[in-house]
């Protein structure tokens, strides 16, 4: 009886450990896994594959040398900085595209792929076009090698 | 058995009270670059207005263009900080407003975002950027303007077009200052994406040569709802 005591005890004491861990570490994970919904403009690999069988063009956000190093089959790179210049360059894909444009930037904290998403359908240069949910970080993940 | 129970309580209550708070001096960092500068840096002055330390553990961009460092790892109670930000200007004009967020050990705080202002001169100002015609809209002519805002007249040298289904001329409004740019395509029966390249004087390389974009596109129903 008293073993099983002190082993509540000691279950007890590492619960509480456990909680104040929680509760004070600053990286301490959610307590359940959550997924944030999808905005209007959003788009996940899910949906792009349920949707549209894996058919978008894809736009690469990022700066030349990121994109350089390593991006989605077939993307087009216009980034925020050298938007103009780059745009130019694939003026003759965007005109024959007729697939929904799917727009990423390096993950969730950046913003390029909603501003270069808005700039291009300002210019009436894209009609379907989406942000990707998570940006390079999530898509460099599930690309199969 | 009291002793470390009431401890205990004392910790536990005083790591609720106390909290750290970093904070910039202003609410904005304004960043001004010159018209040829492809670089700026500048500094800025935080505090740490809680009653603990922080740590900075990453800091994290929401452009590539936009990088820092702070002058240390961890920040005592009411000391004061200097960080270092760097942009890479590159084409942007106008405002920008971009965020950078350092993540800290305070739970309370573990993420704080710092917001920079950039605030870049329009050398050449193409108003509008992009001309527009539906398919099947008249052949009308349109006009954008270009104003050179330099210390120095500019003037544009040379137009071309990438496209053959449009005609364009300009003429000088203000010299040195003004240019009205007139297109007009030749027809909006197919979808056209095209840009007009036009080159300046400029003695800065990345003011000569703008581009205006012009589009014939097939108008949208409404807008489009992802599923």
């Amino acid at each position: 009886m008293k073993a099983v005591s002190q082993s509540l005890i000691l279950v007890a004491l590492a619960a509480v450990a456990a909680f104040g861990t929680h509760t004070w570490h600053p990286r301490a994970p959610a307590l359940y896994l959550t997924q944030e919904p999808l905005r209007d403009d959003e788009v996940s690999m899910a949906v792009i594959r349920e949707k549209y069988a894996d058919e978008v063009l894809w736009i690469d956000a990022r700066p030349a040398d990121q994109f350089a190093a390593s991006h989605m089959p077939g993307a087009l790179n216009v980034s925020e900085q050298q938007f103009d210049e780059q745009l130019v360059q694939h003026l003759d894909a965007l005109q024959t595209n007729s697939k929904p444009v799917v727009v990423y930037c390096s993950g969730q904290k950046c913003e390029a792929s909603r501003k270069v998403m808005e700039r291009l359908k300002e210019m009436g240069f894209v009609k379907d076009a989406f942000i990707f949910k998570g940006g390079w970080s999530v898509l460099s993940q599930q690309q199969t090698p | 058995m009291k002793t470390p129970a009431t401890l205990f309580c004392l910790f536990a209550a005083l790591s609720a009270l106390s909290h750290a708070e970093m904070a910039t001096e202003l609410p904005a960092i304004e960043v001004r670059p010159k018209p040829a500068d492809e670089v700026v840096k500048v500094n800025f002055k935080f505090r740490n207005k809680g009653t603990k330390p922080v740590k900075i553990l990453d800091l994290e961009s929401s452009c590539s263009c936009l990088s820092a460092e702070m002058d240390k790892a961890e920040y005592q109670p009411g000391e004061e900080g200097t960080g270092t930000a760097e942009f890479k200007v590159s084409t942007f004009v106008g405002r920008h407003e971009k965020i950078l967020t350092a993540l800290t050990d305070d739970p309370q705080q573990q993420e704080w975002e710092i917001t920079f202002i950039l605030d870049i001169p329009a050398v050449v100002d193409i108003e509008p950027k992009t001309l527009q015609w539906w398919i099947g809209d008249e052949l009308v002519e349109k006009t954008t303007t270009v104003k050179m805002n330099a210390d120095t007249p500019m003037k544009i040298t040379n137009i071309t077009s990438t496209r053959d289904n449009v005609e364009f001329s300009w003429k000088e409004i203000k010299p040195g200052q003004e240019y009205l740019v007139t297109v007009k395509p030749k027809t909006t029966k197919d979808v056209t994406l095209g840009a007009l390249k036009i080159e300046t004087d400029s003695k800065i390389p990345k003011y000569q040569r703008q581009l205006a974009f012009f589009s014939i596109y097939n108008k949208p129903a409404e807008t489009p709802k992802a599923p």
